[in-house]
This record gives C-alpha cells, structure tokens and sequence, in this order.
C-alpha cells in the first residue's frame, strides 16, 4: 500500500532534470520573491524638492526632470515588527508634508519620519502596526552571490523583483554593497536579498548628483550591519548629518610620467586649493612633507588633518621655457569639503 | 499522506536551490580566478595577460607608446606599467610592467567559438568607485551578439553585463575565465546622462591575438587593408545587380600588380568568404580585414563564374595586408623631406619631441632618439611641429642641417641629411569611381544564377 502511494507521488515530483537550470532559477526566483513580498512596503512620499539640497537640479540644468525624483511611490523594507521600516534618506529628503506607508496587505498607514543618517543613505519610519514580518539577515556574503531587490513601485499591491550579483562588498566608505540588480528611484529602499531570501541590505545612494543614474547596472545596498549600527541611535530619533571632512579642492589629472605626484587637472574655484595659489598642471608631491604618489594618497594624507589646520604642500610647477621644474611650497588652510 | 506531499514540495524546492547554488558557486570560483589579473589604470581598467606583465588596456584609457602609469592590480598592489604597442584604431594598448615577475594574470580566450546567450561576465571601475579599496566591480550578464560593426569598432562582442565609464580597457570573461573581449564602448542616452543602456561592446580577444606579436615589438600597430582592390557590394544598383544582397561583396576593379592581383583575383570575383568567416556585405568585409594587422595574410575565400562550363568555380587565396614599413616611411615625411621621425604634438612651446624613430631612416642614422626634443634648426628656435616645417620649407634635399636637441637635461648638436620623399609610395588605393566600371565580366553572369543558389 505504502509502496504505491510512493510511487505516485514519485511521479509527480516535478523532476530537475539536466538542462533544467533555467527552470531551477525560475523557481528559486518566484519562491524568493514569495518569501519576501511581505517584508517589502510602498512609501508614499508627498513633499517638495529642495533645489540645493540632495533633490534639486543635478550636473544637467536643462534635464532637471530626470534628475528629480518622479511622482510616484517608491520603497521600503520592515525591519522590526512593532512598525518600524526602514527607506533611504533620499525618498524622504526636502521639505515634508505627509510620508505614507501601505503594506503588502493593502492598508495604508500614515508614517513619522524617526531619525535618518544622511552618509549611509537611509531614514527610520514609524507606524501603528505590529507583528510585521521581518527577514532573516544574511550570515555573509561575497562578490559574485546571485541576488535579488525586491521593491514595491509603482503599484503598492504588487512586489517587484530585480536579480542580478553581487559587484563588490565594499563601497560608500564599507557601509555599503554594490549590484548590478537594476535599482531605480522606484525600488530603492527595498531590500536586497541573498539566493535564500536572507537580507543582505537595503537599496540606497540613487540620487539625482551621482554620475550612475538609475538603472545603469550600479545600484547599492547598506548593509543590515551598518543599519543594526545605528538604529538604536535613529529609533531615539537623531538625524545624523554627513560628518564634515577636510578638503582643499583639486581634482587630479592625467598624470606627468615624468613626476611622482599628483598632477592637478582642475583648481575647484573658491577652494582652499584656489585661495592659497595652486594651478592647473602642478605636481603636487608632498603634504606636510609626507611623499604622495596619487590622488587615493593624498586624499588619506589629508583625512589625517583637521578642517582648519593650515599645512604645506610641495609643488613642482612648469617655468616657461625651462625643461625642469621648480620646487615651490604652498600654505594651505584646510576647509569644509562641501559636497 | 499531507505531511509526505508537503515535504516532497520542499524537496522539489531544495533540489532547485541546490542547482543555482551549484551555478553561483561556480562564479565565485572563477572569479576567484579571474578578478585577481584586473589592473587599475588611470581612469580606467586594463588586465593582466602573462605572468610577467604584459597588460592589455584600450588606447583611449592608456594611451599612446611611450606613456608610463603607476598601475594597481586588484587589491592594491603597486607596479610601474609603460605603454609599449598601441593601435588606436582599434583602440588597444599594449603596457608592459616593470620587473613584471610572478604576476596574477588571465589567459586570452577563442572570441569566434561564443555563443550568443552565453554568460559572461565584466570586470572593471565604473565611477572609479574601486579607487581607494582596490575592488574592482563585477558585473554579469550574457553575450548580446557576435560581430558588431559600430563607428570604429569593427568586429566587437556586445553584451548586456552592465558596462559603464571607468570599465573601459577591462576584460569580459567567459565562465572558464578566459578573456574573450576588451570592453570600451557603451551604448548610452545621448544627451542625458553617460550610462549603461543594457549595449556594451568589447574588442573580440581573436582579433587581438592577431595583433599582440607587433604591439610586443612596440609602436603604433596599423590596420590591414587590401591594397588596390575596388569593391562593390552584391546588390547594389550600381554594379547591375551583380547576384543578390547577402552574397558577398565583388571585385569592382583591380589595379596591376597589387597585393589581390598577384594573390590571383580578377575583375567580377565574387568574394564570399574572408579569415574564415562570411562576409556577406562591404562593411562586414572591412569588419573581418580590420581586425588583422599589416603585415599579416588574410585568406579569403571566392568564386568565379566559368563562362564555357556556365558554372562557379570556387578558391581560395591568401592576400598580403599591406608592408607597415612603407606606411611608416610615409608618416615620417614632412612635406617634401623624409625625417625618419615622427613628432609628437603635446609639448606646445618647448620644442618638437620625437614620438618614434623609422629603423634605417634619416633620424636613426643620424642618433637621434624617441624622447628627444628638438629645440633649434640651423639655429632658428622650433617650438612645434608648424614651426619644424617652416624652417624646412626652404631647405633643399641632399643638405645637411644642424639639430639642436634636449635629451636628459642636456643640450647636443645633432647633424640631419635632408632625404626626399618618395612622391610614388602610395598608401591607400585610389578612390572608387562609378564610371570607371568595366562593364565586360558582368554581361557575362547569368542575371538570375544567384538567385538559385542557396545562401
């Protein structure tokens, strides 16, 4: 009797067979996006855009449409049960009138904006509503996972699933990964998860001011442990702004083969840089009499000072007419970088 | 009874996690292969292809032979990396690291046996977002289409791993981790913003491997062309529909002793076939030409119709691609004198530097070297290369003039025989001229024979 039973139910076991993988994937796919439809939400966002702040016009005045976000909903991911849900700082940046958040089963609950941290991208929202399901956070993860983003735009009922792989697993400093899961100002905030369906982060840093756009096959994710780093900070409700660094405004060029330094293409006006008398094709070579080869160099050896300290670059500058260089030695105050 | 079926649901659903978990453990494993031999250079990328350094990069990442770029390997390791061949027209450089030893690098794969469909992956800097950490990105995707002939790229992989500026010069990997293509041109929204639209184009490793032996021998690499050929293409109203579109393109016109006539061709060939592949139009014909270099043979295959059989006959032939030396010779020549160097044009108000020296010309004779700048003629004061040729202009050939030229901070006189220029060295073939058409094989085909044929 047993035996029968078996038999039949052998047989319809829908057999993986060789040369199925792409059944398998579908599979997987629709089985992941089941499992985390329901810890993805709609956030309706009505606000105004603040024109120099993150949501006014980007690098191209005459398409400053594109680069606002578009009406519309846009995404976030529950990451406690009693309410609290987590979008990126950008979906709820400007002047606010009314954040809204309608869960997968269809309500729609008006949202308080908690807390934010502006350089990791994401901003705590609260609501009246608990027993929410929260995901499983993923133990690791490295370049080359499958994964996927699931968001909730533009129709709040419907989940949305992206897929692609991991790109790199440090970005923005290390509190972020990168994707080439297509992310756009729809499914940003919406979670990013492994082939299992554990969180890995959530969706952030599309904005209109960065050169990658949306969907360009560069999307990033904070990391739930960044976000578990500071959520006991944001649920008390601080709004942590970028912490300011210091800077002197040049922008490295093509590079003299000839000179070990920087070469710098571009004196940002009004910088630091521009008041104390750099100029374009300068080789900047040394900081404070520590030796800098490139660009990544000279920018640690500056993190290593304090806005305000005054210190002295050495330059090596073309003289007309002469085939060598000459050494000159500029004071440099150090500024507020204010991008 | 329940309980079986719902736990033969889950198995079902185990055993396809465990198949793309199979297929996700094999990219990591090959891009624990791959992703070490990925070079940061400048703003770009570039990979490394032999265990002593050799680096392939695009020329507009790398630039010209002669440049030299403090390059970092995938996690940061440092090395000194000089551009040694370049072919800007197909947009490759060549770099050789210094003291190159023991290196991480990839091996060049067979780009003619992709598929489309097939995965492959892309490793390179977008938004140099790699800057600082040293991780290169990843991105994964499938190859688009084989043979792409896009404004100078003329036989490239497209895919849709996402490629955007800063992977240029970066390789595309097969899941075996060969280097199959270099990426470098994206398609994008014009006009908005300069990103990936889902269109990436990759120079196909076949068509560098062809190239490699004269980028190693350094200088700037020049593309095959087959001298003195006119072509026509099958079709075309012009050449009374000469067979079908699709077909092949024909040889319009043949000049005397060229490269196609000594290889045997004659007027009204048919040439369907080129290094192998189809070429069953005139830009697919220069798209497979272009990816040879001169100096090498291109086999082409063709057909020729027999009028007393009244049937095509079909050979082979090997056709030389042009001698770079003549084509060198006529670079160096600056108006009616052959230097025997080329001048470099980016030290505006120093002097002229010499970019290359021709073996055997006028300036190898005399010592001169590549990196010397020329500071006075006769002792008339060279800044640029208008000024070179305006203190040449009333010079007469035969004579000797004094050179003035900076090599390390020194200041040497160098003497320089004024040879002419050969006015008969012609480098490319005349161009085509409808009327010149010569009308007698092609009365001779049977208009309708192409379409008989099977494609």
């Amino acid at each position: 009797m047993n035996g029968a039973w078996i038999a039949v139910l052998g047989s319809c076991l829908p057999a993986a067979q060789e040369g199925e993988d792409g059944v398998s994937f579908e599979r997987v796919l629709r089985a992941l996006r089941e499992k985390v439809a329901p810890s993805v939400v709609a956030v309706e966002v009505d606000r105004s855009a603040d024109p120099d702040g993150e949501t006014g016009t980007g690098p191209v005045a005459s398409h400053r449409d594109y680069y606002n976000r578009p009406k519309g909903v846009t995404s976030g991911t529950i990451v406690e049960a009693d309410g609290f849900i987590l979008t990126t700082y950008f979906n709820v940046s400007g002047t606010l009138r009314e954040i809204a958040v309608v869960l997968p089963d269809g309500t729609r609950h008006e949202a308080a904006l908690v807390g934010f941290d502006r350089s990791r991208d994401i901003a705590l929202l609260k609501i009246e509503a608990g027993n929410l399901p929260v995901l499983p956070r993923a133990s690791s993860y490295r370049q080359g996972d499958f994964v996927a983003l699931v968001g909730r735009s533009p129709d709040a009922e419907l989940a949305t699933l992206n897929q692609g792989i991991l790109s790199a697993v440090s970005r923005h400093n290390g509190t972020a990964v990168q994707m080439d899961a297509e992310l756009n100002y729809g499914n940003v905030g919406g979670a990013l998860v492994n082939l299992r369906g554990e969180l890995i982060g959530v969706a952030s840093h599309i904005r209109p001011r960065e050169a990658w756009g949306q969907s360009s096959g560069v999307g990033f994710a904070t990391k739930v442990s960044e976000v578990e780093k500071v959520l006991p900070r944001l649920k008390k409700g601080e709004k942590i702004e970028k912490d300011p660094q210091p800077w002197i405004g040049i922008q490295g060029g093509e590079g003299d083969p000839q000179y070990e330094g920087v070469q710098i293409g571009q004196v940002v006006p009004n910088s630091p840089a521009a008041k104390a008398g750099l100029r374009e094709g300068d080789v900047l070579h040394r900081v404070g009499g520590v030796k800098v080869a490139d660009v990544e160099e000279l920018r640690a050896e500056i993190l290593k000072h304090k806005i305000g300290d005054k210190i002295v670059l050495s330059v090596l500058r073309k003289v007309d007419g002469e085939a060598e260089r000459k050494e000159e030695k500029i004071e440099v105050t150090l500024e507020a970088n204010p991008n | 009874m329940i309980a079986m079926v719902m736990f033969v649901g889950m198995l079902a659903q185990e055993g396809d996690l465990e198949r793309v978990l199979g297929e996700q453990r094999k990219l990591h494993e090959v891009l624990d292969r791959a992703v070490p031999a990925y070079v940061f250079i400048g703003g770009g990328s570039g990979v490394c292809i032999s265990e002593d350094g050799w680096i392939l990069s695009n020329h507009h990442v790398a630039g010209d032979a002669g440049r030299t770029w403090q390059v970092r390997f995938a996690g940061g390791r440092k090395c000194t990396a000089d551009v040694v061949g370049f072919d800007p027209l197909g947009d490759i450089s060549l770099l050789r690291v210094r003291d190159g030893k023991g290196l991480p690098f990839a091996e060049p794969g067979d780009s003619d046996a992709l598929r489309i469909g097939e995965r492959v992956f892309a490793v390179g800097n977008p938004f140099a977002l790699g800057n600082g950490s040293w991780e290169p990105t990843v991105t994964f995707g499938v190859v688009s289409a084989l043979h792409r002939y896009q404004d100078w790229y003329m036989d490239a992989v497209q895919t849709d791993a996402q490629i955007n500026p800063g992977n240029s010069g970066g390789p595309l990997f097969t899941m075996e981790g060969k280097v199959v293509g270099i990426n470098g041109r994206i398609e994008i929204r014009r006009f908005v913003n300069r990103v990936n639209t889902g269109i990436g184009y990759a120079i196909p490793s076949n068509q560098i491997l062809r190239y490699l032996k004269y980028f190693k021998a350094g200088g700037r690499v020049m593309h095959g062309y087959i001298e003195g050929i006119t072509l026509g293409e099958c079709g075309d109203d012009r050449y009374e529909n000469t067979g079908a579109y699709g077909d092949g393109v024909f040889v319009a016109g043949i000049e005397e002793n060229s490269p196609g006539a000594k290889a045997g061709l004659d007027i009204g060939d048919l040439l369907v076939e080129a290094g192998g592949q189809r070429c069953f139009n005139a830009n697919r014909f220069h798209g497979i030409v272009g990816t040879y270099p001169q100096g090498e043979t291109i086999p082409v295959r063709a057909r020729r119709w027999n009028k007393e059989k009244k049937e095509w006959s079909e050979f082979e032939v090997s056709i030389f691609l042009g001698d770079p030396s003549k084509v060198r010779a006529a670079d160096t020549a600056m108006g009616k004198f052959e230097l025997g160097f080329v001048p470099a044009f980016d030290y505006p108000d120093l002097g002229v530097e010499i970019d290359r020296v021709v073996e055997g010309g006028a300036a190898a004779a005399a010592g001169l070297r590549v990196g010397d700048i020329v500071v006075q003629i006769d002792g008339r004061r060279v800044k640029s290369p208008l000024d070179l040729k305006e203190a040449l202009a009333l010079k007469k050939a035969g004579s000797t003039v004094q050179l003035r030229v900076l090599r390390d901070g020194e200041a040497l006189e160098i003497p320089l025989e004024l040879k002419e220029a050969k006015t008969e060295e012609k480098s490319l073939p005349p161009p085509f001229d409808p009327k010149k058409l010569p009308r007698k094989p092609l009365e001779e085909v049977p208009p309708d024979r192409h379409r008989e044929e099977e494609r």
